[in-house]
């Protein structure tokens, strides 16, 4: 029963008591409303503040400015460039971003939905292009994903869709109409700029986002729900390049009607919602979401009996997302002696960091992180936290493709990650004080709360001569990794 | 307690995670052949890596991303200017292209796509093995295969015992530490894990870790992991294939010409190809390199001078087993008619012909073999004697 707290959250820390109703535990953190962050650091900035400031002004001085200053001294502008990185706080951000982010799994009072958070950022993947794993991935991941989260599926699709990063991501900036207005306009010749449809996030919202492979859906629907697309873009200037808010460039919006999978769409700016709609109610979309949902929280190839009440649920809720995960979480709860799921190497460093109560170390305390100043040299804390979960292999802000980090246990097994694993659970145990350190009932605490057959575990650990010891084979046993 | 590799294949901890495999053979009486796989992720564009000579239809379709100063290769087609490392191997008679290629997928996906070049098959997500790992295991080749990336990629999964390097930043705990979770691991039939446990312990001699201080990104750097990589194989007793990945090939935006990212990408899987043959050095001579890609990019350039997902693309084979250097093709041609739904170099070739008939070569098994327990007895094509030596 103690595997639950892991498996749909980050286990029981230990001055945490061992909640004896544990489905309401679960389902008391998703509420209507979602919870205030839990960091307390002074820099929880708008993804719009953190595009106009930062990521414009580096994209600026690099593109324009510096290209030009030091066209033939490629040493000053790498120089300039690394200037630049200090005073718009490039590698700070994400590193701050993750403190914000890990604090909801470790110190707040719901860690169930921040596990739930981590889904569905992943499931609407901001990848690494555009530098806006340094400026912007965060801020949406907190706006677009978490704040939607007591909403219903639509209505996070939609955001998520016409989020600046995404449209910035996927290239539907680009995605302009062959019979639009600005087809025929005189600059597209002259700067051989043609007007082109581009399919990109279109076919991502099909097949990523929404109904996914399994609904059948042709290239021909591909093309069309990108001419519904066409049109909603980024503004360029100079001065600012792509940092403009997302609009609904009329001009740019192809004319006619669209018919996706058997659709009928007219032109116009509503027809995305209108799509959306319809996507998220196919029932391919519900479908392929309580698969992810189950293969997430319980095991990598769920049964029809997992995903049926998932579905249910979505159905009588009208995809309203408290619902849907509260319905997941019960599956899980009834499953959960049955499966144990290998974890991800973030939410096992999570867990770890909780299990333990190295909390007051991990995430790098607000105080820590405010005292970054711009313009200057990063210290060791200030870039633990991205290098760490890079190292890992799961950044959540650098994932190299649009479709997110993998749900499957075998992908997170090759030697280098076991090695992580091994390098990690040690450095977690250095994240403790001195006196916890010399504890000699630390491991017996942590197992105690967290672990049903916690007399296996304990003569196990037995054999280990040193309390680092215990705690990197603690945290490598199979019982472990799974939750 | 020092053991090797080879020891430990036969070292009795294995047995039960043996069950159902032969042992490989010891001393093989052909000598050691290695084969190198690069996945080009994203979506390679072989007209942008090997331009088609004189096709004003092309040219037309370009405009903005053409590659200009291309080094003529033959008659019909040119290379990609700053493709230096495979200009060499051309030049050496151990370079080939196959043009007009692709694996047989045409939905352009990338996932499903790249699922499809590392599975092999026709159906997304069917396999859970790769095409290189059901060779290897039909070769009876296990704890010969080696990831050059954090994850495993599922090209090589069918086999037991694949390796990966990927430098970690760190220390590895003490070699009691490694004993005692190894042999919890064997009590609970982790099998998986036992095999990792297997690798690290040996890891750790070999100093593959970056150590303790400084930051190792540069060493993750993919033509170091080529140096690395290139050393191992040319052991006698290293592991006989490599799997390499270059990512970003996805260029809807941007593709840009002699210095947009499309070129970037290939200039660094120019750069693994570069550093496996200065540091195979003679092991060169029995050793295949060969690309991977999920699909080709619209003949035509997009509005934001980029190109779409696409169809046929190219191979790009290197190595001292290749019989000469030539672009194998069977041209389909440019015109509106010829290409795949009138937008996409069609592919006239199965691109796993080509890999099954090197695979014949490297793994000393015969192709129909391959072709029948490997890619499920499909249509291909034997290759082997138009492009590899097969003596």
């Amino acid at each position: 029963m103690k595997n639950f707290f892991r498996k749909v959250a980050f286990g029981i820390g230990p001055n945490e008591k061992i909640p004896s109703d544990p489905l309401n535990w679960a389902n008391s953190q998703i509420t209507d409303k979602i919870p205030e962050f839990s960091w307390k650091g002074k820099y929880i900035l708008s993804e719009k503040e953190m595009r106009k400031t930062y990521w414009r002004e580096y994209r600026y001085k690099e593109d324009y400015v510096f290209r030009k200053k030091y066209k033939k001294d490629p040493e000053g502008f790498e120089k300039a460039r690394k200037q630049l990185e200090k005073d718009t706080g490039k590698r700070f951000w994400p590193n701050n971003e993750i403190c914000i982010r890990h604090t909801e799994a470790v110190r707040s009072n719901s860690p169930v939905l921040a596990k739930l958070w981590f889904f569905w950022a992943n499931h609407f993947t901001i990848s690494d292009t555009q530098m806006m794993r340094w400026f912007s991935n965060g801020p949406y991941q907190r706006e677009f994903i978490r704040a939607n989260m007591n909403q219903n599926f639509e209505k996070m699709a939609v955001e998520a869709t016409l989020a600046w990063p995404m449209i910035m991501h996927l290239d539907n900036k680009d995605n302009v109409g062959p019979k639009s207005i600005s087809a025929k306009q005189e600059w597209r010749r002259t700067e051989k700029r043609p007007a082109t449809i581009n399919e990109n996030h279109a076919r991502e919202l099909m097949e990523l986002h929404t109904i996914s492979p399994k609904a059948g859906y042709t290239q021909k629907d591909v093309i069309e729900l990108a001419k519904i697309m066409t049109g909603w873009t980024l503004p360029w200037t100079r001065k600012a390049d792509h940092s403009h808010d997302v609009k609904f460039d009329s001009e740019r919006h192809e004319p006619g009607k669209k018919y996706v999978l058997g659709n009928e769409y007219k032109r116009g700016k509503k027809s995305i919602r209108l799509v959306i709609k319809d996507l998220v109610n196919h029932p391919s979309c519900r479908e392929f979401i309580a698969t992810k949902l189950c293969r997430y929280l319980i095991t990598d190839n769920p049964t029809k009996e997992m995903i049926t009440p998932i579905i249910k649920a979505w159905e009588k809720s009208d995809g309203y997302l408290p619902e849907v995960h509260k319905a997941a979480i019960k599956v899980a709860f009834e499953y959960n002696d049955k499966y144990r799921k290998f974890q991800n190497p973030e939410n096992w460093w999570l867990q770890m960091i909780n299990m333990s109560g190295a909390t007051y170390s991990y995430p790098i305390p607000e105080r820590k992180m405010d005292k970054f100043v711009f313009g200057y040299m990063m210290s060791q804390e200030h870039r633990y936290s991205d290098w760490l979960l890079e190292d890992l292999g799961c950044n959540p802000y650098a994932s190299k493709q649009p479709n997110g980090y993998s749900d499957i246990s075998t992908d997170w097994m090759s030697t280098e990650l076991i090695i992580r694993r091994l390098l990690y659970a040690k450095k977690a145990f250095h994240r403790f004080n001195a006196d916890d350190q010399i504890d000699n009932n630390l491991h017996e605490k942590i197992v105690l709360k967290n672990f049903d057959n916690a007399d296996e575990i304990l003569k196990i650990l037995s054999k280990s001569k040193s309390n680092e010891e215990k705690h990197i084979i603690l945290f490598n046993l199979p019982e472990v990794l799974k939750a | 307690m020092k053991i090797t590799r080879r020891d430990f294949l036969k070292g009795s901890a294995t047995t039960l995670f043996l069950a159902g495999f032969n042992f490989p053979v010891f001393a093989s009486t052909s000598k050691k052949k290695n084969l190198v796989v690069i996945m080009l992720r994203g979506g390679m564009d072989g007209l942008c890596a090997v331009p088609v000579i004189g096709d004003k239809n092309f040219e037309k379709k370009r405009k903005s991303i053409l590659i200009e100063n291309t080094i003529k290769l033959n008659s019909d087609f040119a290379l990609h200017p700053k493709l230096n490392a495979f200009h060499d191997c051309w030049k050496e008679n151990t370079g080939t292209i196959i043009h007009a290629t692709s694996i047989p997928y045409t939905q352009r996906s990338h996932f499903e796509g790249q699922n499809l070049m590392e599975s092999g098959g026709r159906i997304a997500y069917q396999e859970k093995t790769g095409w290189v790992g059901r060779a290897m295991k039909l070769a009876k080749l296990q704890g010969d295969g080696l990831a050059l990336s954090l994850p495993m990629p599922l090209l090589l999964r069918g086999v037991p015992k694949n390796n990966n390097y990927y430098p970690a930043d760190g220390k590895l705990p003490q070699k009691d530490t490694l004993e005692l979770l190894k042999s919890i691991y064997a009590e609970r039939s982790e099998e998986e894990l036992l095999e990792m446990m297997n690798y690290i312990k040996k890891r750790k001699k070999k100093e593959m870790m970056t150590g303790s201080s400084g930051y190792s990104s540069d060493k993750r750097a993919n033509s170091n992991l080529a140096k690395e990589a290139a050393i191992s194989l040319a052991n006698p007793n290293g592991p006989r294939v490599a799997v390499f990945e270059v990512n970003n090939f996805d260029t809807h935006a941007a593709q840009g010409g002699i210095n947009g990212t499309h070129t970037k990408c290939l200039v660094e899987m120019d750069g693994i190809i570069k550093n496996l043959k200065t540091y195979l050095k003679q092991e060169y001579n029995n050793t295949i390199i060969l690309t991977v890609t999920e699909f080709g990019r619209t003949i035509k350039q997009n509005g934001g001078l980029g190109t779409e997902h696409g169809y046929g693309t190219s191979i790009f084979m290197a190595g001292g087993l290749l019989k000469k250097s030539q672009v194998y093709t069977d041209w389909p041609g440019l015109k509106k008619k010829e290409l795949f739904q009138g937008r996409d170099l069609n592919s006239t070739i199965d691109a796993r012909s080509v890999y099954a008939s090197a695979m014949s070569l490297v793994f000393d098994l015969d192709f129909n073999l391959i072709r029948d327990k490997v890619f499920w007895g499909e249509n291909l094509q034997n290759l082997s004697d138009k492009l590899f030596k097969t003596s």
